[in-house]
């Protein structure tokens, strides 16, 4: 297939796979730029594993709710805990990511061995999110859940990078920070929710790191890292798309080692020129 | 002369959860003060700054502000500098750009006035020409010196700084002393430090606290530093002398020091 040809497939038979990737990949990247900052990548991850496990729940009859529903309240209320957690002394923010971690997995694994009636195989599929098969209704819901984490980012741009800057001093000046800090891990927490049932938990934690750390590599300015993320997480699904369709591979592991060798040759670029 | 107390301690005491750090403390910290905090590590150094940030609420007794003086609200906090991110870039220009985000306000941009209230406390600090340089590139004095200019930012009437020679050489240190006296006396600013490095404080500050867990005591250098206070606290046999007109601290008996 041609590269012509593949494109207007795309567009004529998958166009939400090509947006929703996209809106995700720019969301995620734009989010990821904090978490990289703040270093709690593994947040990304436990966040999915949490949201993953959230969907698993809603196959139970005791949790019969619609799968996004499901799995946005267990993730913020799992946000609501860790942030508490994150912020005390007492155990490694390593750890505690750690536990929630392999926890989530472990209670989903149990979820589904009980839940009646569906397959363990389709439950997974769902689960894992299909980039492909996007709805149109999980389109929409993904872009005002966009409109909502960059209206709120945008409008508190200052106090979301004092923070992230300097905790204590923005302590001391009247900013909260712990209100501040919970305000991001929430909508950390619904933009991973609601894209890890889109497109997978791959893609997500995928997203949250590579455009972040290409674009601290590639620009030397805090703006423009921010800029730099979100043209990364905007354009590596469609190129992953496109070479997916050519060459027969899975989506999402083609997109994320797009991502990755974008990451590559950014580190090359940053080498050449300390060099 | 006259004075006006600025932070009253009433027999507060202090400390995290059921964990007393110091009991029963009662001092004064007034108008126009250099006041200089020492001790050794984990003595509750900290603990008394986050209480004057008000960060920290006293577990009994009370820690009160001059309510007739607005210099009291008016903190800038200067932190240690290992305490900020040192992985995004952010300019000079940025980082003491954030001393005037509370003046700016929520939902607002930093207006023209604030670029040059920027600008100048820069120009106090003598580092206007690093204004567009990556704050995590710079030496460690000028960091420090960037933490102070935005301090400065916010206007305040009384600079906070903890720990602002840690870790750096003599001429740095030398330099930011300097400069912190210099604004204490060209500016008329409250300055309130924190230090572990005695002699730092020692020939700056015109009060001092002692602080330790099982010892408490604030006045002037002379009063509070003696040799009999400091071997006390440090259980050291340190000897305070005066060399060149400046008080010098060293302990007794190590390599050839009689």
């Amino acid at each position: 297939m041609e590269i012509h040809d593949i494109v207007v497939t795309i567009l004529a038979e998958f166009p939400y796979a090509l947006y929703g990737s996209m809106l995700v990949g720019a969301v995620c990247a734009f989010l990821g730029v904090y978490i990289v900052a703040k270093r709690v990548v593994f947040l990304g991850a436990v966040l999915t594993q949490v949201s993953v496990f959230g969907l698993a729940l809603t196959f139970l009859p005791a949790f019969a709710l619609p799968h996004t529903v499901g799995s946005l309240a267990i993730t913020l209320v799992a946000v609501m805990i860790l942030s508490r957690l994150l912020t005390g002394r007492r155990i490694p923010k390593d750890a505690v990511l750690g536990f929630v971690f392999v926890f989530s997995i472990a209670v989903r694994i149990l979820v589904m061995q009980k839940a009646p009636k569906v397959e363990v195989s389709e439950i997974e599929s769902l689960l894992r999110g299909d980039i492909l098969f996007v709805t149109p209704e999980l389109f929409y819901l993904m872009s005002g859940v966009f409109v909502l984490a960059m209206t709120v980012h945008l409008a508190f741009f200052k106090e979301f990078t004092y923070i992230s800057f300097d905790a204590e001093t923005a302590n001391t000046q009247g900013f909260k920070a712990d209100i501040w800090e919970m305000l991001f891990y929430m909508i950390a927490a619904v933009v991973i929710s609601v894209a890890t049932h889109m497109v997978g938990d791959i893609f997500v934690f995928g997203f949250l790191v590579i455009p972040p750390v290409a674009a601290m590599l590639l620009v030397r300015r805090v703006k423009k890292i921010f800029l730099a993320s979100v043209v990364i997480g905007l354009l590596s699904p469609s190129v992953g798309l496109l070479l997916a369709f050519k060459f027969d591979f899975p989506s999402s592991p083609t997109m994320v080692a797009v991502g990755a060798v974008v990451l590559c040759a950014a580190w090359l670029v940053n080498r050449l020129r300390v060099n | 002369m006259d004075v006006t107390p600025l932070i009253v301690f009433k027999n507060a005491t202090l400390g995290y959860g059921r964990k007393i750090v110091l009991k029963d403390i009662s001092f004064e910290i007034n108008e126009g003060d250099y006041f200089g905090m020492v001790g050794p590590n984990g003595a509750g150094k900290t603990t008394l700054l986050r209480a004057i940030l008000q960060t920290l609420k006293p577990m009994s007794g009370a820690v009160s502000f001059n309510p007739r003086s607005d210099a009291a609200m008016r903190f800038g906090y200067v932190p240690q500098r290992d305490t900020v991110d040192h992985i995004m870039p952010y300019t000079v220009h940025e980082v003491v750009m954030m001393g005037r985000y509370r003046q700016i306000g929520l939902f607002r941009l930093p207006r023209k006035e604030d670029h040059e209230i920027v600008l100048e406390s820069l120009r106090h600090v003598g580092i206007e020409g690093l204004r567009g340089m990556s704050f995590r590139d710079l030496s460690g004095g000028q960091k420090q010196r960037v933490l102070i200019a935005r301090a400065l930012a916010s206007k305040p009437a009384v600079l906070i700084l903890d720990e602002p020679t840690n870790g750096m050489d003599l001429s740095s240190r030398v330099s930011i002393l300097e400069l912190i006296h210099t604004l204490h006396e060209e500016n008329k600013l409250t300055v309130i430090m924190v230090s572990h490095l005695l002699d730092d404080v020692v020939n700056y500050v015109k009060r001092i606290a002692l602080v330790e867990q099982s010892f408490f005591q604030v006045g002037t250098v002379d009063e509070v530093l003696t040799e009999k206070n400091l071997s006390a606290v440090y259980q050291l046999p340190v000897s305070v002398r005066s060399v060149d007109g400046a008080k010098a601290i060293s302990i007794r008996g190590l390599r050839g020091d009689t």
